[in-house]
């Protein structure tokens, strides 16, 4: 079966078991996830956990025997990333460690599995009509958020209203835009109807981005509530957040643990002593010097090959980059097996210049790009740079990106292109500037393939940081997001991404994604990794038990 | 109490208040210049700009900062420390555990790290050149060159992670409970603290106790007999006090801010992380209040160490 019958049909119950089955909860926006992803695969437990795919595990050094999930315990994580800025806001997060914790909270209407295909979450059925100009959405029934009270389609209307608001636009407003949320209506009390402004073929997709999650009517971010796993106990920010057990959960008989304990840490290192010294049971989003250090000490470590994008970004409005030859040049400068070999020793997946590497209508026919110095050199030529002098601006955004700049630096310079490194404060890069420099690098979660061209590659989309402008390919994401039928949509998105092959479209330069490591003692079991990237497998502790 | 002493004590409190008020517009400004703002911050680079525009209006971070100096200077003065702007609680409740922890963990550390200090520099002064003298001043020497961290990390392999598993290699406390709720999680931090300090203390305290021990009174006394610990205790280490009441002062002035290493390196809930959280968050009340607390803390060290300085010595007493 390939991916596309499987991933898009959104309704029928076969598609809501594989919501149920694969659920898992990917998480953070773009935001800065460290490695991200794969949780261990000490058991593929569970009839539960293998639909959409191989199961992922790639994983674990650890991991003993599978053995039958033990319910209780008390599980003490620690993650680095938080700050006095940590919240618990369903809507409204950015970090590893706050993706952590609101995945414990709360659902949304369709998730990324651990393949990081879109499979329904709460929502039981999702379906739109010819044109994709409207969507039916029916919710699972018997569904109740944390405080008791019934999830209903109000619950659902008041959420897209919060992250809509004109006057206070959240995260998700921006992939919500096509919706006419005025216009939603409630058929019955698990039903909905959703007209769009524009057609909105990947609404569907768009819902398991991470900026969706479901709050109840009423809701009061300084008293959590939602449906997730795990319900509020405890949070104080830059220090630590305690949730237990829902058990009222919606998935029969998880999660299996009774508390979870998450604890901010600045660092790797003190991560790594938390876990040594018996005071931590898992860590997350590592890089890979870390590896050792965590069997040194008895550990066992999850690497996992997730598809979280870490680009270079060429603003193509200016110059040099606004010479298609330029840009295709520095592509040609790079060798990736050699930058993921000197960044992430080895782990990690090469990239294509293309993003949404687990998308079912990613074009995998479109030829690897390798590393072509004398063709670059003739480009550039072409182009009137015998000699170039670039400036990127690098911050330690996390995922080995300083590395990663040095190591272009480094085989630009073959082709006679000198890149200077202006390294800065991440606060400086994301600061107002962002979205601005004209080289820089950044980093994004991993989203499937239509959402995340609607924030990065059409004109006037959020995080245009590229400045694309590009009529032809603003064109194709219209067509494809009104079409309805997978395959013709998938010859759309094809030439999409044709478009941004040849530096078209797009001023990414994408030459590997990033990896995401975890370390854990024997005492954790049930960890699975993630393809999304995101750290502690996709932030989904539902399947995980101690000893 | 003398007229001078109360003079000088009420001089260096005014001028205190000064400087305390200089480093307040010093930090607004400081922090104006970082580029970003709390929106930025808060929101992480996931926001739109839409939503980071709203933000900085309900943070009313649109205003100028003059006037935002000016009302937060106002609300000090009526006694209001403000909001957090990274999660809108107030600043003192963000505040307060993090002073109650560091100031734990530097009283505890400078007091052990003194008395184990000047004891032992009495200890090489008495035995001037000998081998124990010549390995102690070696042994501090070679201290005083390692880093904070080193020194952490060290500890932390020797007694917590690899030889032995004896202490918590992290000391995060639990919210809501203070470092005597948890002693344990004191031991590493406060030792690598010890090992840090101890050296500065122990050298100043051996010359000066040389220098008495070779004064003539000393000479004097030990000619006529005085027993060799009154000699020490008695004679000559009162007067050998005021350079080592200084390097003390010295070293908590040090604690103050050298703490933040030490603090990082066991996660250790402190003043020190709490800085470096609210600077990055660029929550402009809460680096404000941590920022004043450290800078009176330096005010009162030092007037603190010039008093005891004066009262050990009455000829400069009285010599003005």
């Amino acid at each position: 079966m390939t991916h596309d019958d499987h991933s898009r049909p959104r309704s029928d119950i076969g598609r809501a078991r594989d919501g149920i089955d694969g659920f898992s909860r990917r998480d953070m926006l773009r935001a800065g996830l460290l490695g991200g992803g794969a949780l261990f695969a000490a058991a593929p437990l569970l009839a539960g956990c293998g639909s959409g795919g191989s199961g992922g595990g790639s994983g674990g050094s650890g991991g003993g025997p599978v053995s039958k999930p033990k319910r209780g315990g008390t599980l003490r994580i620690g993650m680095t990333s938080g700050g006095s800025e940590d919240t618990l806001d369903a809507l409204v997060w950015a970090t590893n460690i706050d993706g952590l914790r609101v995945f414990q909270l709360y659902n949304s209407l369709t998730a990324l599995d651990k393949n990081a295909q879109p499979q329904l979450s709460l929502a039981q059925e999702m379906t739109p009509n010819k044109d994709a100009t409207e969507w039916t959405v029916r919710l699972r029934s018997g569904i109740t958020f944390h405080d008791g009270k019934p999830l209903t389609a109000d619950d659902v209307i008041f959420t897209y209203q919060l992250v809509s608001n004109p006057k206070a636009p959240l995260t998700g407003a921006v992939l919500l835009s096509p919706v006419d949320v005025a216009g939603i209506r409630k058929l019955d009390s698990l039903t909905l109807r959703i007209p769009c402004h524009t057609p909105y073929a990947s609404f569907y997709e768009a819902q398991a981005c991470y900026q969706f999650f479901i709050v109840p009517v009423g809701y009061d971010k300084t008293k959590p509530v939602g449906t997730g796993p795990f319900k509020y106990e405890s949070f104080t920010p830059a220090q630590q957040s305690t949730f237990v057990r829902n058990e009222n959960y919606w998935q029969a008989g998880l999660p299996y643990l009774d508390r979870v304990v998450i604890t901010d840490y600045a660092d790797e290192t003190s991560q790594i002593n938390g876990l040594a010294s018996g005071q931590l049971d898992l860590i997350g989003a590592l890089t890979g010097d870390s590896i050792p250090a965590v069997q040194g000490a008895g550990g066992s470590v999850l690497v996992e090959n997730g598809a979280a994008f870490a680009p270079f970004t060429m603003r193509m409005d200016q110059a040099p980059f606004n010479d298609i030859r330029v840009r295709q040049a520095l592509r040609l400068v790079v060798d990736r097996e050699q930058m993921r070999q000197l960044v992430f020793g080895g782990h990690g997946l090469i990239g294509n210049d293309l993003f949404a590497l687990f998308d079912p209508d990613y074009d995998h026919s479109l030829p690897q790009r390798t590393a072509d110095i004398d063709q670059a050199r003739h480009l550039l030529k072409q182009a009137g740079h015998d000699k170039l002098s670039l400036n990127l601006v690098t911050a330690d955004l996390g995922a080995g990106s300083i590395k990663a700049a040095q190591v272009f630096a480094q085989q630009a310079s073959a082709a006679g292109v000198q890149v200077n490194l202006q390294q800065i404060p991440v606060s400086t890069l994301y600061g107002p500037n962002y979205l601005k420099w004209t080289f820089a690098q950044d980093i994004w979660t991993y989203y499937p393939y239509l959402p995340n061209a609607q924030e990065a590659l059409i004109k006037g989309a959020v995080f245009n940081e590229c400045h694309v402008d590009n009529p032809a390919y603003t064109k194709l994401f219209n067509e494809a997001n009104a079409t309805v039928d997978e395959a013709k949509r998938r010859e759309l998105i094809h030439q999409m991404q044709t478009l941004e092959y040849q530096a078209e479209a797009s001023g990414y330069i994408v030459p590997y994604f990033v990896p995401s490591i975890d370390g854990f003692t024997k005492r954790v079991h049930g960890l699975t990794p993630s393809k999304t990237s995101n750290p502690i497998g996709g932030f989904d502790l539902t399947n995980v038990w101690l000893d | 109490m003398p007229g001078p002493l109360a003079r000088l004590v009420g001089t260096r409190l005014a001028l205190g208040s000064v400087t305390l008020a200089v480093v307040s517009a010093l930090v607004f400004w400081a922090t104006e210049v970082l580029p970003g703002n709390a929106a930025y911050a808060v929101l992480g680079h996931n926001a739109s700009p839409a939503e980071v525009r709203s933000l900085e209006i309900q943070l009313h971070l649109n205003r100028g900062i003059i006037d935002q100096y000016g009302s937060w200077a106002g609300g000090l003065l009526t006694g209001h420390l403000g909001t957090s702007l990274a999660d809108g609680v107030s600043v003192w409740s963000l505040v307060e555990p993090r002073l109650v922890n560091s100031a734990v963990l530097a009283v505890v550390s400078g007091l052990i790290g003194s008395v184990l200090a000047v004891l032992l520099g009495v200890a090489a002064a008495a035995r001037k050149d000998s081998r124990l003298d010549d390995g102690m001043s070696g042994v501090a020497l070679a201290i005083t060159a390692l880093p904070e961290f080193v020194v952490a990390i060290a500890l932390v392999i020797l007694l917590s992670t690899v030889i032995w598993h004896l202490f918590p290699g992290v000391s995060v406390l639990t919210p809501g409970t203070y470092p005597w709720d948890a002693p344990s999680l004191l031991v590493l931090p406060v030792a690598s603290l010890v090992i840090i300090i101890v050296p500065y203390i122990f050298r100043m305290t051996r010359a000066a106790m040389i220098e008495a021990l070779e004064s003539e009174y000393c000479e004097m006394a030990r000619l006529k007999g005085v027993p060799r610990r009154r000699l020490l205790l008695w004679h000559a280490l009162p007067n050998a006090l005021p350079p080592i009441v200084q390097v003390i002062a010295l070293t908590f002035l040090y604690l103050a801010g050298g703490i933040v290493i030490v603090e990082n390196a066991f996660a250790y809930p402190g003043i020190g992380q709490g800085l470096v959280n609210a600077v990055s968050a660029r929550d402009i009340p809460v680096i404000q209040v941590i920022v004043l607390s450290l800078a009176a803390f330096y005010v009162v060290v030092n007037i603190v160490a010039d008093v005891i300085v004066l009262l050990l010595s009455p000829h400069r007493r009285v010599a003005r």
